[in-house]
């Protein structure tokens, strides 16, 4: 027993060593881990029809041709990744545009550096919508005063989007009750009756769709023409100390991004490689675009509708934002 | 006795399986949400002859050993000098308890801004998690000591370390397997929490995907891997405990003096 006792110990210890022991390297940012003219930097990913261009742009050879290796990590939210690119566990993120406004005016030192997804601009033909079930009396944005909306996170993005979505309409957003709800449980919420409207993405709102429900408003529409939903970002840190690393990143991102929009099918192919959307949801999934620039107005629309929104501690500063 | 145990436990199992399959099928609830039996068994056959599937396991397994071990002996260590140090157990009675119940998923933002999502921040989880109970059972399993078998131990010129071995130690071992137990239990369920959270790899990130993904069959196989795990693990627990208290009355049975 004695001996027992003695090895566990010992293991204990190893273990708790060997543990602490990298540890001193993972506060400061990495500055990416170089050889033979490659740099390694650990990208923060949500695995969602989003991020496809990053992945075929890797598949593609365009991180690696400019000496980049990419070694993705995936959080399960955007949550995750903001803290993770400040505290530098990440060099670069994939975060939404009001998310990245809130950080930037709480004083979280993040700057973006390329483009992430775009609307389509086109009502009724967006990556996401404000849905209902079939047969509802909701017909439009203004009828969702009084009823609850389910959106995937309060006081962000999708809140600013659906509020505008209720303005547009004539109606009076503070008479929407909102609840907060994961995309993947919206469409049997929808179809219990647990809210009368959701604010669902793809492929949540293929499923929505395949059962009969019906969209009445576009709200990424509604906040401007061709709106910026999320971007790349790094720390402020990281870009001073790194620009040619970040500049490379820049420019294969932008390749990548082009080459997706440019080829939806090949896009909707990778998705098949890091999600586990089934093959008949992702034939009826409407892709995001995926300009190579982020469209400052979009932004900036954002921005004041967080601000009337009271989402901000401070206003926050889009041009120390952008890259 | 036990085969008659281990024939109810598998027709419980069974009823439970065929009511599974009959309730979507009746249309209670929608087959889309919650699939029939037959069609999670179908997605985790697809999963175990999945590659990547194996990896997920192996980092789930290894987080939850890691954390496990990490955390027992830690907490055997530290609950028995607390215990043997006088003043010690005054000093930090008031801290543990402030510590013990702040749930360790709350600790997710620190983890991650140490750790970012890597196994090193499940394990920051799992260790907080499992640590506490296996400290307080060890705590509790020290105080059971007799007051006289420890005296006539002093009085038999015992040094502390001797004491330890041969007094402290056979009565605060059962408690310690209770501890560790629970800890067991307790590690799993974190580390996959963790990582469904934090999105570290591991059958708990594997999970999300098919959250966000829609692929509702492949989550529920998902979960139901993570129920065997936790059973397994259990049996596992016991067994162990078992063994190393097979001296013990309580394993012993009682025998007449």
């Amino acid at each position: 027993m004695r001996r027992q006792l003695a090895a566990l110990a010992a293991g204990a210890l190893l273990v708790t060593a060997s543990a602490c022991g990298s540890s001193d390297d993972s506060g400061a940012p990495d500055p990416g881990s170089s050889s033979g003219g490659t740099t390694t930097v650990k990208l923060g990913l949500i695995p969602i029809v989003d991020v496809a261009p990053v992945y075929l742009g890797q598949k593609k050879g365009f991180y690696s041709k400019r000496g980049l290796r990419l070694d993705i990590s995936t959080a399960a939210g955007g949550a995750a990744i903001v803290p993770g690119v400040a505290s530098g566990q990440f060099q670069f993120g994939f975060s939404n545009v009001t998310s990245l406004l809130i950080a930037q005016s709480s004083g979280v030192p993040v700057q973006a550096v390329s483009n992430g997804i775009a609307s389509t601009g086109v009502q009724g033909k967006d990556f996401a919508a404000i849905a209902v079930k079939k047969g509802s009396s909701i017909k439009s944005a203004k009828d969702l005063e009084g009823k609850k909306v389910a959106i995937n996170t309060l006081k962000n993005i999708n809140e600013s989007a659906v509020r505008e979505s209720v303005r547009k309409a004539g109606g009076d957003p503070d008479k929407v009750t909102f609840v907060e709800l994961a995309f993947d449980q919206m469409p049997a919420a929808l179809d219990g009756g647990q809210v009368d409207a959701a604010c669902a993405v793809e492929p949540a709102l293929a499923t929505i769709k395949s059962q009969g429900g019906q969209v009445v408003a576009s709200p990424l529409v509604d906040v401007a023409k061709d709106t910026t939903v999320a971007l790349y970002f790094t720390s402020t840190r990281y870009r001073q100390q790194n620009a040619d690393v970040v500049k490379k990143f820049q420019e294969a991102t932008a390749e990548s991004l082009a080459y997706a929009d440019a080829h939806p099918d090949e896009a909707r192919a990778i998705i098949t490689t890091y999600t586990k959307i089934p093959a008949s949801v992702l034939a009826q999934v409407t892709l995001p675009k995926w300009p190579a620039e982020p469209n400052k107005a979009s932004i900036e629309a954002l921005a004041k509708l967080g601000e009337n929104d009271g989402f901000f501690k401070k206003t926050p500063d889009v041009d120390a934002l952008l890259p | 006795m036990r085969l008659q145990n281990a024939a109810l436990g598998a027709a419980g199992f069974a009823a439970f399986l065929a009511l599974g399959e009959a309730v979507p099928r009746l249309g209670l609830v929608k087959e889309e949400y919650f699939p029939p039996t037959s069609r999670i068994a179908r997605a985790l056959a697809d999963e175990l002859s999945d590659g990547t599937f194996w990896t997920a396991l192996g980092d789930t397994l290894t987080g939850w050993a890691l954390g496990l071990a990490i955390a027992a002996s830690a907490g055997i260590v530290i609950g028995v000098i607390v215990s043997v140090v006088p003043y010690l157990r005054e000093a930090t009675a008031s801290t543990i308890e402030f510590l013990r119940p702040i749930p360790s998923v709350a600790l997710i933002p620190l983890a991650v801004l140490l750790y970012g999502s890597e196994l090193r921040s499940v394990l920051l989880l799992v260790v907080y998690a499992s640590f506490w109970q296996v400290l307080i059972q060890t705590l509790y399993g020290v105080q059971d000591v007799d007051p006289v078998a420890d005296e006539t131990a002093r009085s038999y010129g015992l040094g502390a370390w001797a004491r330890i071995r041969y007094v402290l130690w056979p009565t605060a071992l059962p408690y310690v397997m209770t501890g560790v137990r629970l800890a067991a239990a307790v590690a799993l369920i974190l580390a996959i929490t963790g990582e469904l959270v934090i999105g570290a790899p591991g059958l708990g990130a594997r999970i999300a995907v098919a959250q966000n993904s829609q692929a509702v069959p492949e989550m529920y196989a998902l979960i139901v891997v993570t129920g065997v795990l936790g059973l397994l693990i259990n049996v596992g627990a016991r067994t162990v405990e078992r063994r190393a208290l097979a001296w013990h009355q309580s394993v012993r049975g009682e025998v007449a003096v």
